[in-house]
């Protein structure tokens, strides 16, 4: 045992920058988890739907959803899974 | 020689900017973009969709969207669209 | 309760829908419903006591969507392997 307590950590002189903004598809993303979005397929079908969560591929967990077709619902499912290679776009339905 | 530039610097510069986007099929885009990445996926902001159908244009505005690389085939910069100059 | 608890990324969904009834949305038109068995990453699928639906959509040509006749083939399968790309949307049992 000895007293000798180690160095604090080296206080950065300065805050460390705020990353840039990027607008980036990432950063997009990061944002609009959690958010209600529109999900268009290549088909033109539209997934309206809370967006759970979603990977690298575009694969897409969403809840509540509505399925729509020519602007009619179609069906609803409590969760969905959408397979990223069928998705257009995923365009935000409430401020971010 | 002069400096070459790759393409997707260019479409860095127009980050900004509003771009018109064509896609592989009868749809196309407006918007202002944010950012992209390496796949050309895009996000955009105040976003016009154009589905060009042969009975005319059906048109959707949209809010911050990201769109999907896999499905671009050309990028206008600096253009309103199939209306803009 | 959040009904995303235990949800970190899409495929976790469908991990929490293996020996349940599942709902699949197919390219070309087709649904089945199945209880799922397996799956892997590109969403390939074995599934069960499977019930598959085609809509066949017989509209002339030019008419508005929705106005053809369309015809429904229902057929059951005791056990189906579905290939991944084909897949576009995978919903499992509401769990309200």
């Amino acid at each position: 045992m000895d007293d000798t307590t180690p160095p604090p950590p080296a206080a950065p002189a300065s805050p460390p920058p705020a990353p840039p903004h990027t607008g980036s598809p990432t950063d997009f993303l990061k944002g609009v988890v959690g958010k209600r979005v529109v999900v268009r397929l290549t088909s033109g079908v539209d997934y309206r739907g809370v967006l759970s969560c979603l990977d690298g591929y575009m694969n897409i967990a969403l809840e509540q959803t509505e399925e729509h077709v020519n602007g009619a619902v179609t069906n609803r499912y409590g969760d969905a899974f959408i397979r990223g290679n069928n998705v257009l776009y995923i365009s935000a339905a409430e401020p971010i | 020689m002069a400096s070459q530039i790759l393409p997707l610097e260019l479409i860095d510069r127009c980050i900004g900017s509003r771009i018109w986007v064509i896609m592989k099929n009868d749809r196309e885009f407006t918007g202002t973009l944010l950012g992209f990445d390496d796949f050309v996926n895009m996000v955009l902001e105040d976003v016009t969709e154009f589905e060009i159908t042969p009975k005319g244009r059906k048109t959707t505005k949209l809010a911050q969207t990201l769109l999907n690389g896999n499905n671009i085939c050309m990028l206008v910069p600096g253009s309103d669209g199939p209306d803009g100059s | 309760m959040d009904p995303s608890a235990g949800i970190q990324e899409p495929f976790d969904l469908i991990r929490l829908s293996l020996s349940e009834r599942v709902f699949v949305k197919l390219r070309g038109d087709r649904e089945l419903t199945g209880i799922l068995h397996a799956y892997d990453g590109h969403m390939n699928l074995i599934l069960s006591d499977v019930e598959e639906k085609i809509m066949i959509v017989d509209a002339p040509e030019g008419a508005p969507p929705g106005h053809g006749a369309v015809s429904i083939v229902k057929r059951k399968m005791e056990m189906l392997f579905v290939r991944g790309d084909g897949v576009i949307l995978v919903s499992p049992p509401s769990r309200t």
